[in-house]
């Protein structure tokens, strides 16, 4: 108080007033709709409800141990989360290095390249789910035109095959960002270091290592870290697309969450559930800033 | 001086326009419908209403599994958002346990009416009571579907075969087609059979006929699932070996779908709801008009029996106006309303619709449909059915797209079944 007091000029006790009232809109904002809501549902979490009332439990946490579903689901997320980054990451890297040359058209490609990034999620699930139709759709007629038998690839509806699908519409989605974020890293890269690498006589290959790749680590550590986040929390395609079938195949964390909660209604679990999923996540993500910054400064 | 006055003017201004009350101006009803055939009725009976009476009514209309929530989520917290919602029979007895629907007996009386009459459908009423069949009433019955086994005449006079008695003939019948129909009258193959088995509701309401025709029930005398008896387990084969000749990726599909291929004429086979029938006949829609047939459920060891699948409306406790809602209830479920409603497509709950000779004319299966409504079964009234239709319908869903065996998927259904009844004791 007495350095604000100092910093605008003693005019008694309404400076403070000032700068407190312009940031109460965003305080109140913060508190009544992340914080409020978090504490709630960490409260509904650790209550169960029995036929004698409301009572304080740990039940919802221990059910997590023996919920096979819980588990599949688990699984199913990471395997999707891994799947689709490792693709994502390659691909846009790829196409970042590939569009950081000066060519003609470049302009073009990129902006083409980011279409499918702006497209709302729910209308990528619609349009692929009629694309993927094992009868009516659009990539089986393509394939029968050539000759090719479709009659075991139906893609959303087939245990095998299902995820796979699911993955590529997320790939096809959002590789673009992916691609957005590490060009913007590579035009940020200096020409000096290439220059080095170039007479000190580095092959193609040992000047990526060497000098792209470190020099680009914050925007891939920005990218991973979104990417992941979103990833592990994947919905609406999902949902749209096969809504966990067939039989659970694509069932994910998220979907388990909602299930639960507006099906079922059980926000006790559901609660629990989400919270182990922000647990998953937080630790990630975690892992990731540790790992990529201490490779940095070794 | 005049910056200040304006600001406070504007504020002012501003504040007196936030004008909103939480009772909603009077002659309005917000009705809550299904979107698909089953709601289409209803939401145009609501707007015959509206012009006749000069009520206004808000439509809200939402998809099967959105409209579910949305009912739930506003009786619980008792906004009072709905003054009418469509259920689904199955949703009922978690609706009427949690006590979120108006008892209608005393709202019946005060618009003058004893009871509900006599000329319901005994097996469509009895759902809308709770407990099912013996207790007060909370709801009445709009939708009379209850399944039909639909065939293609045209493709059973042309292999000389008989509308199928038994699941046996049928699965002879479904082979014939199948082998013969290469190359159909699309050019493509016509599968002798289309089922739904996407996991949930679609899978367990197409599976339940075939199950119960087998011997099997979900629930023992004392209240403990037994899914898995061998009946239930040869049920579940029989499924399976019907799915070879379904459409790839039908362990996937939805009503939709099944439509899809009945409508196209790619299937020639299916368990349905009557409200389809307008549709198969419907030019615009449908290249099998006037193909489609249908007779009561075929039978195993047991005779067969149609599952029960209405759509009832109910007022919820909380709703602002529910005297008006009433007034609209009696009105459309009245014989004259219903007729008309009958007359655009929608199966009628009353008996005396069913015998109608105007009505006959139009839709010659209306005796197969009474007869079917009159000796079909409901779902378990239980109120934690959502959870046990959502396990079951997994594992369904799982036998028939090859994951696990039949045998395994009713053992695990019937461990995920005993799982959720433990919770909920």
């Amino acid at each position: 108080m007495p350095k604000s007091r100092r910093f605008f000029n003693a005019h008694g006790k309404r400076e403070w007033l000032l700068p407190v009232l312009f940031i109460a809109p965003a305080i109140a904002v913060l508190l009544s709709l992340s914080i409020y809501p978090l504490i709630y549902s960490l409260t509904v979490s650790l209550q169960e409800e029995t036929a004698a009332g409301v009572t304080w439990s740990l039940g919802n946490f221990a059910r997590l141990l023996t919920d096979d579903f819980f588990r599949t689901a688990l699984g199913h997320t990471l395997v999707y989360a891994t799947a689709a980054l490792t693709c994502e990451f390659l691909l846009g890297l790829g196409l970042a290095l590939l569009l950081n040359k000066q060519i003609r058209g470049r302009s073009v490609f990129r902006a083409s390249l980011l279409v499918p990034m702006m497209l709302p999620t729910v209308v990528v699930g619609v349009v692929w789910r009629l694309l993927l139709h094992s009868n009516f759709g659009a990539l089986n007629g393509t394939l029968k035109q050539f000759g090719i038998n479709t009659e075991t690839l139906t893609w959303t509806a087939s245990p095998r095959l299902a995820m796979l699908s699911v993955i590529a519409v997320d790939v096809w989605q959002w590789t673009p960002f992916v691609f957005l974020v590490l060009l913007a890293g590579l035009q940020a890269i200096p020409q000096e270091p290439y220059e080095a690498a170039l007479i000190d006589g580095s092959s193609r290959w040992q000047t990526f290592r060497h000098v792209t790749l470190p020099l680009l680590k914050p925007s891939i550590l920005i990218v991973l870290l979104l990417r992941t986040m979103d990833l592990l929390r994947v919905f609406d395609q999902i949902f749209i697309l096969t809504e966990g079938g067939p039989g659970f195949a694509t069932e994910t964390i998220s979907l388990y969450i909602y299930r639960t909660a507006f099906r079922f209604f059980d926000f006790g679990y559901a609660a629990a559930m989400s919270f182990v999923l922000l647990a998953l996540t937080n630790v990630i993500s975690v892992i990731y800033i540790k790992f990529l910054q201490a490779k940095e400064t070794a | 001086m005049r910056p200040t006055i304006i600001l406070t003017l504007l504020l002012l201004l501003v504040l007196t326009s936030c004008n909103r009350t939480v009772e909603p101006t009077p002659r309005q009803l917000t009705l809550a419908i299904v979107s698909g055939v089953e709601g289409d009725a209803l939401k145009q009976a609501a707007a015959d209403y509206g012009s006749q009476f000069g009520i206004h009514i808000n439509i809200a209309q939402f998809p099967y599994a959105n409209l579910f929530e949305k009912e739930l989520i506003d009786l619980k917290s008792r906004t009072g958002a709905y003054d009418l919602i469509m259920l689904d029979d199955p949703w009922f007895p978690r609706f009427a346990n949690e006590h979120l629907l108006t008892e209608l007996t005393p709202l019946l009386r005060g618009s003058g009416l004893a009871s509900p009459d006599t000329d319901f459908v005994e097996t469509s009423l009895a759902l809308c009571r709770h407990p099912y069949e013996s207790g007060p009433l909370y709801a009445l019955p709009y939708v009379g579907n209850s399944q039909l086994f639909f065939y293609r005449k045209d493709l059973f006079e042309k292999y000389s075969l008989k509308p199928p008695a038994s699941w046996t003939d049928a699965l002879t019948a479904v082979k014939t087609i199948h082998e013969n129909e290469k190359a159909g009258a699309n050019g493509g193959q016509v599968y002798g059979y289309v089922m739904r088995a996407a996991q949930g509701n679609a899978a367990v309401a197409d599976f339940m006929p075939i199950f119960w025709a087998f011997g099997g029930e979900m629930f023992d005398a004392g209240g403990k699932p037994t899914v898995n008896s061998p009946a239930g387990i040869a049920a579940l084969e029989f499924m399976v070996e019907l799915g070879k000749y379904s459409p790839p990726g039908y362990a996937s599909f939805n009503a939709d779908d099944v439509g899809a291929h009945l409508l196209q004429g790619t299937a020639a086979m299916s368990i349905n709801w009557p409200a389809w029938i307008s549709s198969f006949n419907d030019a615009s829609k449908s290249k099998v008009v006037g193909k489609m047939e249908f007779t009561t459920l075929p039978a195993a060891q047991k005779q067969g029996q149609a599952e029960i699948g209405n759509w009832l409306i109910a007022i919820p406790r909380d709703s602002h106006n529910a005297q008006l809602a009433v007034e609209f209830l009696i009105w459309a479920t009245s014989a004259e309303q219903m007729k008309r409603s009958a007359q655009r497509g929608n199966p009628p709950t009353r008996k005396s619709l069913f015998q109608d000779p105007e009505l006959l004319q139009k839709y010659p299966a209306y005796p197969a449909q009474l007869r079917s409504l009159e000796s079909s079964r409901p779902r378990p009234r239980t109120p934690q059915w959502n959870e046990i239709e959502n396990a079951f319908g997994i594992f369904l869903s799982k036998a028939n797209s090859g994951t696990l065996s039949p045998a395994e998927a009713m053992n695990q259904a019937n461990a995920e079944i005993e799982k959720i009844l433990q919770r909920a004791r």
